[in-house]
């Protein structure tokens, strides 16, 4: 890794190479420790700021690994060809710098065994994003998503350096590991849900996360969604294993991520922009994983981890998932972008003919995002499920959380494939709407081979989900803390079956479809009720499809619609423009921000260098305690 | 030993009252002089049981810096910034000897309410030490001009030291001597910055100052 460190700027191919063997080394010890060999510490006699360079490479750790050096390889592939050096001969080097330690600093994040070496693997990780994000920076709207970006980041960071500094002072060192039996470090929960609950993009918290997923180029938005933001999971469920856990934590954790997983797709029904859509998309499935991690910690409340396990299980299956068909996402959209030049999804349409690569992996990977089987988002929201519904057979309070939350996460399935449909309708179906539409290509093979890679991944997870199980029980358990169990049935059997069989149904189905069509077609002009000179503009828009949905939410989404409608008989020129602000920021952070500064603006007319006024200050603050020393000693 | 330091202490909150009322810088600086005289005495009637060499050369010493040399510096300065008279106070010459006279009466009630040592109540020494310090603040609040302000905040200096021989018992009078030393240092920079100021602005209008900001 290092070495693709040093040769990102001046030896592109070198880079790739030495990206890809690290990104394999790193795999292979990831899947060695998943495939259950013990865990692997190294303890280093140099410091580091004064602390021992401790790294420990456990089940949770290697899990997340895995997931950042499948993703990380397969941006790496893909941001050849779509930010090649021709192009941007000044960022391209750059780019691939920041990639590499990117991949760096989250692989030591997810390693370091040392509170203090931790803050400093996590700043230079929140760095390295950020130059990532503003790589374009030439552009005003990146720069202020970035600057979003570092500030709610660093918000976050702040959070964490509390809960480390709070967590070095009660245990007497900086060194992490097991601490569940001093109960007093419970509180210091709250603390890092709020750290890791920002980078995480938990609802209220996502507030960088839209403007920095859509401004940013598209392999970054990959590796931001599918990885980046769950360092902030990987944070959660690191801590909640090693500390003791408040009694309402679970609750907290379950209610976050049922508002993430409604509101996030939500927002995204509202969006016009791909990549936008997609950010928002990150929202709901971050919300999704933590239903699954918060019934866990229920669970573990209840002293009742099987269905804990379940539960659990799904969520974890659920980061790599996410992490897979995400990053695929943002590929295609990337590829879409790259060859028609814009974001609009209003201003492309039928782009399957001109791209049908791009198309079908993106297909592929809205499939999966909606949770539909035989694809992998189905196996890990049917492993939540499980969980939910083993949960509410209970008589206890947990099933009465587990009945709602299964009621919000089949609501969030829907409204996905809602999304998505919109998403796949007017991107690559219908006619072009603009000549940037018309003009679009095929991407090139580097592009291609980077979508294909995580495709593939999707595609192995879905169909063969049974092979994962033992690695994804030893996750769980080593979560749980409790030894191997020996009676959990591999509950991901039945689908190993059935989504093999599934998908060779829907070739065959596919295929007879084709055959049967094949010759009996007939090309002709759709039927236009009369009305003789259709354009390529009447079709669904972005905004018209979701408009109903749209309406149901405008309690939170709060659309803004600037409608110029026909009045008159023979109508004139008419226009209907709708915009989906952040609502949080806007209505919230903004707001605040401004009142602070209002505050700020006030309190500076008493610094004005006037020092007969500033001694007064000194004198009234004297009486002041003058007074109340009297007063107390009284 | 009590009615000298009574004595000595109430010609200098006396002295007080003449600093606050008067425009006239001379007058001023000749009023912190003699306070500061005044004030040096008090070793020696505080220690009047057990005099040595050294005490009386640092009393001596203390007389001098206080008596002569700041006060040559101040007129020194002042002469050569060419002004005579406080003009436009921020707190007029009336109001200012109301509010010092209120800060006296206001110290003497107060020090009924601190928990001081028996050796220290029943003399004026306490109040005395904080009606000098609030008099300096009401001088530093209340002027303008450079050179009434290092007046001022050589009358606070005046509180502090008075203050400050509450333990002279127990603090080596060495350090009084180290805090000499630094106002003595202090009014010579002030001297300087005087002449500076007077050069930039045309006046030693210390409000104008506030354009050096930012």
């Amino acid at each position: 890794m290092l070495a693709s460190l040093l040769a990102s700027h001046t030896a592109p191919r070198w880079w790739i190479v030495f990206t890809l063997t690290a990104a394999t080394c790193a795999f292979v010890a990831a899947a060695m420790v998943l495939s259950g060999i013990p865990a692997w510490e190294w303890r280093s006699e140099h410091t580091v700021g004064g602390e021992q360079i401790f790294m420990r490479l456990d089940e949770i750790s290697a899990f997340f690994l895995l997931l950042l050096c499948v993703v990380g390889a397969a941006g790496a592939i893909y941001c050849r060809s779509y930010w090649p050096q021709q192009a941007h001969p000044r960022s391209a080097g750059q780019g691939r710098l920041w990639w590499s330690a990117l991949l760096t600093s989250m692989g030591l994040v997810l390693t370091q065994s040392n509170g203090l070496h931790f803050l400093l693997a996590w700043e230079s990780f929140a760095l390295s994003a950020y130059f990532l994000v503003t790589l374009d920076r030439k552009d005003p709207a990146v720069r202020s998503a970035g600057w979003l970006y570092l500030g709610a980041s660093h918000a976050g960071t702040l959070a964490l350096f509390g809960f480390f500094a709070a967590l070095a002072a009660q245990t007497g060192s900086w060194e992490l590991g097991p601490m569940t039996d001093q109960a007093s470090l419970a509180p210091l929960f709250w603390i890092a849900l709020l750290g890791f609950g920002i980078k995480a993009g938990v609802f209220p918290l996502h507030i960088w996360l839209p403007s920095a997923h859509a401004s940013a180029p598209s392999h970054v938005s990959a590796i931001m969604s599918g990885v980046a933001i769950k360092m902030g999971i990987y944070g959660l469920v690191r801590f909640s294993t090693w500390l003791p856990l408040p009694v309402e934590a679970g609750w907290v954790v379950v209610g976050l991520g049922c508002a993430s997983a409604v509101l996030g797709v939500a927002f995204a029904l509202g969006q016009h922009d791909l990549k936008r859509l997609l950010a928002y998309h990150s929202v709901e499935n971050i919300g999704i994983i933590l239903i699954g991690l918060g019934f866990a910690m229920i669970a573990l409340d209840h002293g009742r981890p099987q269905w804990g396990l379940m539960a659990l299980a799904g969520g974890l299956l659920h980061v790599w998932n996410h992490g897979l068909f995400k990053a695929l996402l943002f590929l295609g959209a990337g590829a879409v972008l790259h060859s028609t030049g814009t974001r609009e999804m209003s201003r492309m349409g039928g782009l399957w003919k001109a791209m049908p690569w791009t198309a079908s992996l993106f297909t592929l990977g809205a499939v999966a995002i909606c949770g539909l089987p035989p694809l992998n988002g189905f196996v890990s929201e049917w492993l939540v499920y499980r969980g939910l519904f083993d949960a509410a057979r209970l008589k206890s309070a947990a099933a009465v959380g587990a009945v709602p939350a299964a009621i919000l996460l089949a609501v969030t399935g829907a409204l996905a494939l809602a999304c998505f449909v919109k998403v796949c309708g007017v991107v690559f179906l219908g006619a072009a709407r603009t000549k940037c539409a018309q003009d679009a290509r095929e991407c090139d093979a580097g592009m291609r081979a980077g979508m294909a890679i995580l495709a593939a991944g999707c595609l192995a997870v879905g169909l063969a989900p049974a092979f994962i199980w033992p690695s994804l029980l030893r996750v769980a358990q080593a979560w749980l803390r409790i030894g191997p169990v020996p009676g959990v049935p591999n509950h991901l059997e039945p689908l190993g079956v059935a989504h093999p069989l599934l998908a060779l149904a829907i070739l065959a189905l596919g295929a007879a479809a084709l055959a049967m069509l094949r010759g009996r077609c007939r090309r002709a002009v759709t039927w236009d009720c009369g009305y003789s000179a259709p354009s390529a503009r009447m079709q669904y828009s972005a905004g018209s499809f979701a408009g109903i949905i749209t309406a149901w939410f405008a309690w939170i989404l709060r659309p803004v619609v600037r409608a110029d409608l026909p009045v008159a008989i023979f109508p004139a020129r008419s226009a209907i423009n709708s915009h989906t602000p952040e609502t949080v920021l806007e209505s919230v952070i903004y707001p605040a921000g401004n009142r602070v500064l209002r505050v700020a603006d006030f309190v500076r007319t008493f610094q004005h260098g006037r020092v007969q006024s500033y001694l007064i200050y000194l004198c009234a603050a004297l009486v002041v305690l003058a007074v109340a020393v009297i007063l107390y000693t009284e | 030993m009590n009615d000298t330091l009574n004595l000595l202490i109430g010609l200098a909150m006396g002295l007080n009252l003449l600093a606050l009322g008067t425009s006239r810088l001379p007058v001023l600086i000749r009023t912190v002089a003699a306070q500061g005289v005044l004030l040096g005495l008090l070793p020696l009637v505080l220690e009047a049981h057990a005099l040595d060499w050294r005490l009386v050369l640092i009393t001596l010493a203390t007389v001098a810096g206080k008596g002569l040399l700041i006060p040559y510096l101040l007129i020194r300065a002042m002469r050569s910034a060419n002004i005579a008279r406080e003009l436009e106070p921020f707190i007029g010459y009336i109001p200012s000897l109301l509010l010092g006279a209120g800060g006296t009466i206001a110290a003497v009630a107060l020090t009924r309410y601190l928990p001081l040592l028996p050796e220290h109540t029943g003399n004026l020494h306490v109040p005395g030490a904080m009606a000098l310090i609030l008099t300096g603040f009401i001088l530093l609040i209340g002027r303008t001009k450079a050179i009434s302000q290092v007046c001022g905040y050589l009358i606070l200096e005046n509180g502090i030291y008075l203050a400050g021989l509450l333990l002279i018992s127990s603090t080596p009078i060495l350090v009084e001597f180290g805090i000499l030393l630094d106002v003595t240092v202090g009014v010579f920079v002030i001297g300087i910055i005087v002449d500076r100021i007077q050069r930039a602005f045309d006046s030693l209008d210390t409000r104008k100052l506030t354009a050096l900001h930012e």
